[in-house]
């Protein structure tokens, strides 16, 4: 059923209030515009558009002429302000809701904003106080296209939005990479009730079936066997409960396997079915494991009965019985790969829960255009997955709920795969995923905490004007060691891992404190020495005959590589030898046979187009 | 080994378990023993069961007589039984013939006699067996003989007092094949050997349930119809039950509710395949029942589900939407959350056990009908028969399967149901004793 986020029958009481940081949670209200909430049954999503001013560094007048005078550089770099895009969605309980409304009021300048877009099952429940807290006149959508919207938003923009569930497997999470075409899809959403949606386009879908039997049933039924009142306990009670006290398994039926059917001895024949006859009282976190499997098999039976109907072997789940609980993505992804028989698999996404919010923000930013663009995971200000394991980590799991944000940017074109690849949906650009290679994550997580310091000097070094540029970069510092400590913990935490992500996620903290670029100085030095030396290595390689030509090319290139491996091994050459150049990096390559060396066959190739 | 043997019989005992083929590396003496039990088995098992009184002896040549006569018309000896152990119930029929005669009355053998008259002159046995007196198929003709198919059930729980009472009556004296299906065939096989010295023919279940299903729809039921539906399923007032023909069956799906659930596509006699199954079933009912209101029998959940309501308990589409979903099609009235009020304090604190029993009630139906549903459009099939003892005095859940069949289907297919219920793997274990394939 569609009633995906009408939860809990809303007993939350209005007067926690909170001291919120500006700095961190509701960011760049003073440029917002555009604003969207999702008001679950626990669980508000504000969004809004903002556009955030930040310096970019840009080559100016780059001399052509090629003339060699020694003391001027060959370009100039200009830092510009420029504006761009950011959209904002922040999560937080319910009972924060009085305090976020009137901060959002507080710090709103711009007096453009006169609607807000509104869905979830609470929206009606908290119209008035919306209209009077913000003085926004309410416009409500529908929740399940919000839904369908946001999922599209998604899929489309962030790479490793989707996942698949392995317990006990490192990791956990096994990332997908995003296919070109994200259509056709179902979508089962799990709020109280189940909807199961099949996707055909941007602006086509149709709900072709559904479930009463959803995290209500779960809720319900759980809070009248364990007179356990809270969503997270019954989940928590569960993960540590045994069914087989409870079920009748196919074995107490058989004493063993039905093997004439392939059912197995464990596999449960009637859900509760001993609990008509035992005698003894069963422990609350026996019936709240047999209730999870229970519901957790039937949707996922239902699941694969419409997925075989309609032929669709992508299938995405969400709702707040999903929502980053490793409990029932577990339970669900087994009850699949058990009706299914591994044919489909159960996808899950990390930002399920904005899903709504995203929608309806959507809707409402038609004007700007939005889904015209490419949008970017800011990583410096987005929070990431939270833990993977509430056993592990119980404090953040709560936490969780408090105040989460996605950050997206606008990139500067749209996006669009390389259309030289053979085929774009199984190439994968990252050579390394540091989510499964632990000695390797643990390698590039310690090799950029221990550059830090020279990437805070440099930072601070290219803007030797400005006189906060220090401050700034001990915050940036603080936030890029918080990211990678966050990683060290959770690696899934924005999608893969990867050295291209641990990159990006260092320019989005420098670019978040106005460091548009530490390195440009040096660059500018560098090129300019390397633009001067050009000239010499072209008419020395022209000198050289077809064949030693092609072979000091080659080798060219990749002494070229080495420098560009940006990493620690050149940077400690450069250190201890400042004179450490192209020549030397020429000598330093190892003779033939290379690691992977195809140099015969590329030259036979070569000759043959020449000729 | 269990504690029901004394001690003498101890070594007769002991033989019979190696013969079946059981434990292995026994000491030499028990070896001996067994050489000896396996050579002379049949007089073994007779003194064992019989005490080696004259009567028992006399007894033992009729028997033997009675034997050679129904082997020569290509039947096996009387009791006719067959049976299905569920996870929940033991289904038993019988076969009471009624066409004996003076000479065969004087020769049946006592134990046979008193077998007989107790489960004929009986409706009730022991505290929780039960003769289900209203299905009872008379005047049947079952191998060249007339008489009546008994139905008789009793809880699986109690499948050890029956064994002992098995041992006790002696019955494996009278040398029947014991044909029984179910997972209990396989799980008390043991038990019936060991304790009572009986060999079970173990069929499968499927099989038997389809082969009891056509047969009983063949012979009727005593006259009328086996099969039924309810015309009118969307209109409470008008909702009837009718006779349907079910004389050209295929293809059809087969949903048995018991414990759990099982779904058949059958597509002729012997052409049938399991299509899924859902652990969701009568079972759950009843242990959800159990833990919410405290009852303890069927009947009592039952009982209290037509008294209840469950839309205190569910909420309805209406509930949240305020009247129908029209966007998606959904009526106000349908559920959509199970028991999902419950999720609120004060609604659990003002409902009643009675409505707790009709939402488990109207929750574990409706979850049967969306999945027979899915199955059948998967399947391509319009007909369904549901059966399974779930459906034993429960009206209230066969006129909700027809109805969510009928709705949500826009009338495309058909709920069909059958009267003997959960019989129909016993009676198919009863006909493949007479007429084994």
């Amino acid at each position: 059923m569609a009633a995906c986020s009408r939860i809990g029958g809303g007993g939350h009481s209005m007067d926690k209030s909170i001291t919120l940081p500006p700095d961190e949670i509701f960011r760049n209200l003073e440029n917002a515009k555009r604003f969207a909430i999702d008001i679950g049954g626990s669980l508000t999503k504000l969004a809004y558009y903002s556009t955030v001013q930040h310096k970019v560094a840009k080559v100016r007048s780059f001399d052509h002429t090629g003339k060699e005078t020694e003391d001027e550089p060959l370009y100039e770099i200009s830092v510009q302000e420029e504006i761009t895009a950011r959209l904002h969605f922040i999560k937080f309980e319910n009972a924060y809701i009085e305090t976020c409304l009137d901060f959002v009021k507080d710090h709103l300048v711009n007096t453009e904003t006169k609607v807000i877009k509104a869905t979830g099952g609470g929206a009606h429940k908290f119209k008035d106080l919306l209209e009077k807290k913000l003085k926004l006149k309410v416009d409500k959508e529908d929740e399940m296209s919000c839904l369908i919207k946001g999922c599209n938003f998604v899929l489309k923009n962030i790479p490793h939005e989707a996942f698949v569930y392995v317990k006990h497997a490192e990791p956990e999470f096994r990332f997908q990479t995003t296919h070109p075409d994200i259509f056709p899809y179902l979508l089962i959403n799990i709020g109280s009730g189940v909807s199961i949606v099949k996707v055909e386009s941007e602006d086509k879908f149709e709900r072709i079936g559904g479930s009463s039997i959803g995290g209500g049933t779960f809720w319900g039924l759980g809070a009248l066997l364990t007179k356990t009142k809270r969503f997270d306990e019954l989940l928590q009670l569960a993960s540590r409960g045994q069914h087989t006290s409870v079920d009748m398994l196919v074995k107490d039926i058989y004493g063993g396997a039905y093997g004439s059917l392939g059912l197995t001895g464990d596999l449960i024949a009637s859900s509760f079915g001993k609990s008509a006859t035992a005698d003894k009282e069963f422990s609350k976190e026996d019936m709240a494991k047999s209730l999870l499997h229970m519901i957790s098999n039937d949707i996922g039976q239902l699941a694969c009965l419409y997925a075989k109907l309609h032929n669709l072997s992508r299938v995405y789940f969400g709702g707040f019985f999903i929502r980053g609980h490793p409990v029932t993505m577990h339970t669900i992804t087994y009850s699949i790969n058990f009706f299914t028989k591994g044919e489909v698999q159960a996808l899950f996404l990390r930002h399920e829960g904005y899903l709504g919010a995203i929608g309806a923000f959507l809707k409402g930013a038609e004007e700007d255009n939005p889904n015209q663009y490419s949008w970017g995971e800011n990583y410096a200000g987005s929070s990431g997955l939270m833990s993977v394991s509430p056993d592990m980590f119980p404090m953040q799991r709560t936490r969780s709920g408090t105040f989460d944000m996605l950050e997206m940017d606008r990139l500067e074109r749209q996006l669009v795969n390389l259309p030289l690849l053979l085929d774009s949906s199984s190439y994968i650009p990252d050579t390394m995923d540091l989510t499964e290679d632990a000695m390797a994550r643990e390698y590039w997580l310690s090799c950029f905490e221990e550059a830090l310091d020279g990437v805070v000097k440099r930072a601070v070094a290219s803007q030797p004007d400005l006189q906060d540029a220090r401050e700034r970069a001990e915050k940036f510092r603080l936030k890029y060691r918080h990211k990678l400590q966050t990683l060290r913990h959770q690696p899934c935490a924005y999608g893969s891992l990867t050295v291209r992500s641990l990159l990006d996620t260092r320019e989005h903290c420098l670019n978040e404190f106005n460091f548009p670029d530490p390195y440009s100085q040096i660059k500018q030095r560098e090129n300019d020495l390397a633009l001067r030396y050009f000239q010499k290595v072209v008419r020395s390689v022209e000198m050289l005959n077809w064949e030693d030509r092609q072979f000091a090319l080659v080798k060219g290139l990749l002494a070229g590589n080495m420098f560009d491996w940006g990493a620690k091994a050149v940077s400690d050459v450069l250190e201890t030898d400042p004179a450490f150049g192209f020549d030397e990096a020429k000598r330093q390559l190892q003779e033939r046979p290379w690691l992977v060396d195809s140099y015969s066959k590329w030259i036979e190739r070569l000759k043959i187009i020449v000729e | 080994m269990n504690g029901y043997h004394s001690p003498d019989e101890g070594d007769t005992e002991t033989g019979k378990e190696e013969t079946a083929g059981g434990k292995q590396q026994r000491p030499s003496k028990e070896s001996a023993s067994r050489t000896k039990a396996a050579d002379g088995a049949e007089n073994a098992v007779a003194a064992a069961a019989g005490g080696g009184t004259p009567r028992d002896r006399l007894a033992s040549n009729s028997r033997t007589r009675q034997r050679i006569d129904s082997l020569k018309k290509n039947r096996p000896p009387f009791p006719w039984f067959g049976m299905d152990i569920g996870g929940t119930l033991v289904k038993l029929v019988y076969f009471e013939p009624k066409d004996i005669t003076a000479e065969e009355e004087q020769e049946e053998v006592e134990n046979l006699k008193s077998i007989r008259k107790y489960l004929t002159s009986n409706v009730a046995y022991g505290s929780t067996g039960i003769r289900d007196v209203h299905l009872e198929l008379k005047d049947l003709t079952l191998c060249g003989r007339k008489g009546n198919l008994h139905f008789i059930r009793f809880p699986t729980q109690d499948m050890p007092a029956f064994i002992q009472m098995g041992r006790d009556k002696h019955f494996s004296s009278l040398h029947t094949t014991l044909c029984a299906t179910g997972g209990g065939a396989y799980k008390f096989e043991p038990d019936f050997r060991e304790m009572a010295d009986l060999q079970l023919l173990k069929l499968d279940e499927l099989d038997c349930l389809i082969k009891g299903v056509l047969y009983i729809d063949s012979v009727k039921f005593n006259g009328h119809s086996e099969c039924y539906y309810f015309e009118n399923p969307t209109d409470p007032v008008q909702c009837q039950k009718k006779p349907y023909n079910l004389e050209n069956p295929y293809p059809l799906l087969l949903v048995n509710i018991g414990s759990g659930v099982s779904i058949l596509a059958v597509y002729s006699k012997d052409n049938y395949k399991r299509v899924t199954g859902t652990s969701l079933g009568g079972g759950t009912f009843l242990g959800l029942c159990c833990l919410l209101t405290g009852c303890s029998t069927f009947e009592e959940a039952l009982e209290m589900a037509t008294r209840g309501e469950s839309t205190t308990v569910d909420k309805l589409v209406r509930d949240i939407y305020g009247g129908d979903y029209e966007r998606f099609g959904l009526p106000g009235w349908a559920v959509a959350s199970s028991f999902g009020n419950m999720m609120c304090k004060e609604k659990r604190e003002s409902i009643c056990k009675e409505d707790l029993a009709r939402a488990t009630l109207v929750t574990i139906t409706n979850n049967i009908g969306s999945i027979t549903r899915m199955c059948a459009l998967n399947e391509n099939i319009d007909r369904v028969v549901f059966v399974g003892n779930f459906l034993r005095i429960n009206t209230l859940s066969m006129k909700l399967l027809a109805y969510a069949m009928d709705y949500w289907s826009k009338g495309q297919l058909k709920a069909l149901f059958l009267e003997h219920e959960g019989y129909f793997g016993s009676v198919g274990a009863l006909l493949e004793l007479l007429n084994p394939t």
